[in-house]
């Protein structure tokens, strides 16, 4: 199996405590027919019995030599006569264990899946609808499958959790195994949405991390993932929300100020920037002069990707006859970066502008001072006027990896869930890729590594309280805009909510993504010690 | 492993050409455009209003294309800077912002219109049921309907000179506020008042302004009114309305004509500003093109400016006052009647502004009313697009295919006008352009008088 052998020693194989069937069970529906089938082998037969009957209907001229030259010699033993039937026509599918493309998805793809549901899986870019009637020919074959098949979904996220939980145990072995059991009930259940997707983003990083755990966690080039939160923010609604969202805030408490300053902790390619220069441009009393300062990783092939946003940045704000000026700061990790950098002159109005950037901070070891704090200290040195905070609502921080499995489980269904109601191709599917690379960094990363460390709204209120920070409300219109720009152009399913100030949006009842801004609090008896 | 950049901002306003550089455009145009927010170097030169339309288009023309990401941010941006109760051109821009979003919200494949009017609190538009004395103070506030009762009246009392019996059909935006001038210059006439028949056509809440009474009970108001200044007065109501073209008043007008052409009645078709509201080619042709969406009733063109125009020629009328907005909001294509409506309703905001305080309610009425129409052109199609201006060179194009001939307003009527305008204060003008008068706003023309005679 895997490397691990060895080093499993006290992991059981005996099964876990839930309700999973014991080993020896023979199944009962079976029984009755006269047939013995052991539980566990249940999927891998029926998996099995509907490998030959394709075969049977796609070989026609082969059937009669079959039904003459067959013999039955236990006809109970359904499991063996049929792997032997099988043998003849499949040759086993073996599961290559290198899994470090930028194209993961269509790897996967032609990994899992067998003949039967090989254009189930790649059909479902092009044509939304193929693999419901793909699913509905499959469910015509065999009926001994059906009554499996209804409950494959339930199945999976079962065998996840157990396999989730052998994880958390350490026993990589039984992980493993599930492992391999859950990639062949994928081939029977849809994957192109629904549980079935899911579940196979997640069977995949349960992989990556049992098998290839010394594989760097997928993170790309920087303009690749340029490219793919690009995708990101196309296909769904949550980072459009951050944008107008944060900027309100951001319009808002710039009022009155006629020098203000934008310090952006991911500048990507700056889609936030136009609609607050635009709306800067034409406030009643004229724009302000304007600075930008975005953060950024190093390009890797010496392009200055920071500087080109800026030069188009300049380029539209000069259009509008706004002052405007950009720096660029280009840093692996924000805690590398160090106020001086940011050149903040004191008569500015400052605002920092962070999308889902703080949660990278949680990860440093014990024996370094924590990031987080070090970089909110120089937030609130820097006296902002105001601080906007997005962050994924979400627990994906949580040191048992069970727990952050069940918590990643149920978010990422969700968002998976709001997904479907994009119809926008390549968008939507590049945008998959996009979260899956957000899923495995969460469940196969470790140590600084992990960087995808979501905490929910309540601890981020402790944290920045914590760290002398009062919260601002974002206003009625910031709801106002958030609500009618969403129900405008978004599926139904998606709600804004608002809670103590801070606005959320989410899947029907969860919210996904929250939205809040902050203040550094005056303390007197701070100010007083740095005159002493 | 850090590396960090210092790039020096650019100076400002001197940014160097940046089409040399070598930046590496594939990946990002290959994922999507950016959002394209108009950057035409015009855009800043002319100020705000200018600003405002461009980003109106855009946001158009990114609701027409489904251009969901751009349309956000347009609609964003336009939020923040056209507040309801901004000046006159935040104004203007907020009432087209809401018809951008009601335009939005028919067409989308959304339906959460209740959320939206909660969100957007002043979404609905209510307009105001007037009275006959609000009505009639809305009226006397500007030149704007003044101008056109001026002229026609005028040129009315003209032409039925020596006539003993006149019928007026009013076919007025203004439900009959033209008539108690006209009554009482009629009843001061030298030779005694004529026995004075009024027609109307319609019910009194179709389109703004609205009145909070019936047809009936105004025409009782005027009864007694007329008789107070010894006319006779009959008046009566056609049920009848311009989505056909007034056909069912028409076909009466037409038996009454057989009956009376021979008793020496004058008949005067007074239209002031309802003419726009019969359906015209650009409607035939969304009709003939797009027939499956619309009643099957309606495929044929002749529900149409140029049937009502030639029926009407039929009737051998003694006068007709022809009098409307200059203004073309009749295309098909959004983008155009958005700048053709955006360029002609800043007037009736620039004039609220000077001549009512900020907040005042009749001004709130007033504009409630001009929103209805900036909604009716931009978020409706079809039918229900009744908003349909033409400007003057095409009406008088239809009236001159329709057999009319065109007269000139006399110097007294001209005087006359002129003397209602300097009632008012300074900025209304008037023109005279070969026959027909011109009412002007700071040099924009707002509303054309003319007058025609069977030819």
């Amino acid at each position: 199996m895997g490397p691990y052998d060895s080093a499993v020693s006290t992991g059981s194989t005996t099964s876990s405590p839930s309700s999973a069937a014991k080993p020896s069970e023979i199944d009962g529906l079976l029984a009755g027919a006269g047939y013995k089938v052991r539980s566990t082998e249940l999927h891998q037969v029926a998996q099995r019995l509907e490998r030959l009957e394709t075969v049977m209907v796609n070989a026609p001229s082969e059937i009669s030599q079959l039904a003459s030259d067959v013999l039955h010699c236990n006809p109970s033993d359904i499991a063996s006569w049929v792997d032997s039937m099988l043998v003849e026509f499949n040759p086993p599918v073996s599961i290559p264990s290198d899994l470090s493309d930028f194209s993961d998805l269509t790897y996967i793809d032609s990994v899992v899946s067998p003949a039967i549901n090989q254009t189930v899986c790649n059909n479902s870019w092009v044509e939304h609808h193929t693999p419901q009637q793909q699913q509905q020919e499959l469910t015509h074959q065999l009926t001994v499958v059906t009554a499996m098949e209804e409950d494959s979904g339930i199945r999976l996220v079962h065998m996840m959790m157990t396999c989730a939980e052998s994880v958390q145990r350490g026993d990589l072995p039984l992980a493993g195994s599930l492992i391999e059991e859950m990639q062949a009930l994928l081939t029977r259940v849809n994957t192109g949405c629904g549980i079935g997707k899911v579940a196979r983003y997640f069977i995949d990083a349960l992989s990556r991390r049992v098998f290839t755990p010394q594989a760097l966690c997928p993170t790309g080039w920087s303009n690749e993932n340029e490219i793919l939160y690009h995708h990101f923010y196309e296909a769904c609604p949550y980072l459009k929300f951050a944008h107008f969202t944060a900027n309100q805030a951001i319009l808002e408490a710039f009022d009155g100020h006629d020098c203000v300053h934008v310090v952006d902790f991911n500048l990507m390619h700056g889609l936030q920037w136009p609609a607050l220069i635009q709306a800067l441009a034409l406030r009643p009393g004229g724009p302000p002069l304007l600075r930008l300062t975005g953060i950024g990783p190093p390009s890797p092939d010496g392009r200055d990707s920071l500087r080109e946003i800026g030069l188009r940045l300049a380029e539209l704000a000069r259009s509008v006859n706004v002052r405007f000026a950009f720096r660029g700061v280009a840093a692996s990790r924000l805690e590398d970066v160090k106020p001086w950098m940011l050149q903040v002159s004191p008569k500015e109005a400052v605002a920092i502008n962070s999308i889902m950037q703080l949660h990278r901070l949680l990860g440093s070891g014990p024996t370094r001072v924590s990031a987080i704090e070090t970089v909110l200290g120089w937030i609130r040195s820097l006296n902002p006027k105001i601080v906007t905070v997005v962050e994924q609502e979400a627990n994906h921080n949580q040191s048992e990896f069970l727990d952050r499995f069940t918590e990643a489980l149920y978010y990422y269904s969700t968002m998976f869930d709001s997904l479907e109601a994009c119809s926008l191709q390549p968008e939507k599917a590049v945008a998959e890729i996009y979260i899956q690379r957000e899923i495995c960094n969460v469940l196969c990363c470790e140590g600084s590594a992990r960087v995808e460390r979501h905490e929910p709204l309540a601890k981020w209120r402790n944290r920045l309280g914590a760290a002398g920070f009062r919260p601002l409300n974002l206003g009625s219109n910031a709801f106002k805009q958030a609500s009618m720009l969403l129900t405008l152009f978004s599926a139904e399913g998606y709600c804004v909510e608002e809670h103590e100030g801070c606005l959320t949006l989410g899947w029907h009842s969860r919210p996904l993504i929250a939205a809040s801004a902050w203040q550094p609090i005056q303390d007197p008896v701070i100010n007083h010690n740095n005159l002493l | 492993m850090m590396q960090f950049t210092e790039t020096p901002p650019p100076p400002l306003h001197q940014i160097t050409s940046f089409s040399n550089l070598p930046m590496n455009n594939n990946q990002i145009h290959r994922t999507r455009p950016w959002p394209g927010f108009p950057t035409s170097k015009a855009l800043g030169s002319f100020g705000d209003a200018n600003c405002m339309e461009q980003l109106l288009v855009h946001c158009a023309n990114a609701i027409e294309s489904n251009d969901a990401t751009l349309a956000q941010q347009i609609l964003w941006v336009l939020n923040n800077i056209a507040p309801p109760d901004g000046d006159s051109n935040q104004r203007l821009t907020c009432g087209f912002l809401r018809a951008l979003i009601a335009r939005a919200a028919n067409s989308g494949t959304c339906k959460m219109f209740t959320a939206m009017a909660n969100a957007h609190a002043n979404l609905a538009i209510n307009t105001h049921k007037f009275s006959v004395i609000e009505l009639a103070s809305f009226v006397d506030l500007t030149p704007w309907h003044r101008f056109g009762f001026a002229a026609a009246n005028a040129a009315i009392l003209e032409v039925v000179e020596g006539y003993s019996v006149i019928h007026i059909v009013d076919l007025s935006l203004t439900h009959c506020m033209q008539i108690p001038t006209l009554i009482d210059a009629l009843a001061n006439r030298p030779e005694g008042p004529p026995l004075v028949k009024l027609t109307v056509a319609g019910a009194t809440e179709d389109v703004p302004p609205m009145l909070d009474l019936s047809y009936e009970e105004l025409g009782s108001k005027l009864v007694n009114f007329a008789r107070s200044r010894n006319v006779m007065l009959e008046f009566r109501v056609i049920p009848s309305t311009s989505s056909d073209g007034f056909s069912s008043l028409i076909d009466q007008l037409r038996v009454q004509h057989l009956v009376y052409a021979e008793s020496g009645e004058a008949l005067i078709v007074n239209c002031h500003m309802m003419l726009h509201y019969i359906p015209e080619e650009t409607l035939s042709a969304i009709h003939n093109t797009n027939s499956s969406s619309y009643s099957v009733e309606s495929s044929s063109p002749s529900y149409h400016r140029n049937m009502f125009l030639k029926a009407l020629r039929t009737l051998n009328p003694t006068i007709v006052i022809l009098v409307d907005e200059d203004a073309d909001f009749t295309s098909n294509n959004l983008v155009c009647r958005l700048r053709s409506a955006f360029n002609y309703l800043w007037i009736p905001y620039d004039t609220m502004d000077t001549f009512l305080p900020r907040g005042s309610k009749q001004r709130q009425w007033y504009e409630a009313d001009i929103c209805w129409k900036i909604e009716n052109v931009i978020a409706h199609e079809g039918p229900q697009r009744v908003e349909r201006l033409e400007p003057k060179s095409r009406w008088v194009q239809r009236m001159r295919n329709a057999n009319f001939r065109s007269i000139m307003f006399s110097e007294d009527t001209v005087s006359e006008v002129k003397h209602m305008l300097d009632e008012h204060a300074a900025g209304w003008g008037l023109k005279k352009e070969e026959e027909d008068l011109v009412l002007t706003w700071k040099g924009h023309n707002v509303v054309f008088a003319t007058a025609w005679v069977p030819a």
